[in-house]
């Protein structure tokens, strides 16, 4: 009887939270191997994955709109990561831009602009396009208007990956930052009884 | 004589541009390097009569469009507003995740605490300026 309202309380309780601010995977995804890099010469490889959490987001820099509020809201949410885990379990956010071609020169500096110790890359089309589809993420850039300009679809979602390098769950929007927390902290403690089994 | 004629003149735009008001308007500062940021307001329509939000300029940007951000399936697309009607005693927001001024190209940096000025232009020839204040950086701190 006691296992049947603990699953009925799972049951109601667990889709409230997964549809506002996180899906865990059932099954972790491993990643391939992919390289990105800024204008600064830093770079974004798989092996920068190993033995922290980290949080990719897609977009680029002509996004007026949701990239900035994202940032903007991850910083707010990883801050209040930092209140429930060890420090060196606080996420590291990474932003990579769909968009290479216009900004390819000056994408360090975009994340940092939110956090000091966010970071910004892109890189080639092959690299943006292995990572997009291990991550089951999504962009296509659109058509040029008359001006030459064009806008870029892309998931709204970010990806979170374990410290073992494997895709485990994804954050949506609007990312408020206590129940984001709160859910990065779930998926740790999850993560480390995984490990322990 | 004179004074009262133009005072008859301009009335009809005086009283217009009472019935349409924006409040809070402001501009996060944008990350460098970022091509596109965006202005943010809420217009209320005190006025008797639907009234029709076709553009925008802005001063110092080679181009200003109205927006509207999209999530649908978990794919964010903007889409551009060429006609936003406001109903009398309406308000709409333009806040971030949804409607927005999209300030394409700066013409030279931002800086925390000074305006950006918009004009908004409405289908019956209104041109409604509004100053919008730069503000720190978007989201939720």
């Amino acid at each position: 009887m006691r296992h049947i309202i603990a699953l009925l309380i799972a049951c109601i309780a667990t889709p409230v939270v997964a549809q506002v601010q996180g899906v865990k995977l059932d099954t972790p995804v491993e990643l391939p191997e992919f390289a990105f890099a800024n204008e600064l010469g830093e770079d974004f490889t798989d092996a920068d994955l190993d033995g922290n959490w980290t949080i990719v987001m897609f977009g680029f820099l002509s996004c007026p709109d949701v990239c900035p509020f994202t940032l903007g809201n991850l910083e707010a949410a990883v801050a209040e990561t930092g209140m429930r885990v060890r420090p060196d379990n606080v996420p590291k956010v990474t932003f990579i831009s769909v968009d290479p071609d216009r900004d390819a020169e000056v994408i360090s500096e975009y994340a940092k602009f939110f956090h000091p110790e966010f970071e910004s890359f892109t890189g080639d089309r092959d690299q943006i396009n292995t990572l997009i589809e291990a991550t089951d993420s999504f962009y296509r850039i659109l058509d040029p208007d008359h001006t030459g300009y064009y806008e870029v679809q892309h998931s709204s979602s970010v990806s979170v990956i374990a410290p073992d390098g494997t895709l485990r769950a994804k954050l949506q929007p609007p990312f408020d930052p206590g129940m984001t927390a709160e859910f990065l902290a779930r998926l740790q403690i999850e993560y480390r009884r995984e490990l322990s089994q | 004589m004179i004074r009262s004629a133009l005072a008859v003149m301009f009335l009809p735009t005086a009283l217009m541009a009472n019935e349409l008001t924006v409040e809070n308007p402001m501009v996060p500062l944008a990350p460098p390097g970022a091509m596109a940021h965006a202005a943010y307001f809420s217009i209320t329509n005190a006025g008797e009569g639907p009234r029709q939000l076709i553009g925008v300029s802005a001063e110092g940007y080679m181009m200003a469009h109205i927006h509207r951000t999209e999530v649908k399936d978990d794919i964010v697309s903007m889409v551009s507003v060429d006609l936003l009607e406001i109903s009398p005693g309406q308000t709409v927001a333009f806040e971030q995740g949804g409607l927005h001024i999209m300030l394409m190209r700066p013409m030279g940096p931002l800086e925390e605490g000074k305006t950006v000025d918009l004009t908004l232009e409405f289908a019956d020839g209104e041109k409604l300026p509004v100053s919008a204040k730069i503000m720190p950086k978007a989201g939720g701190t």
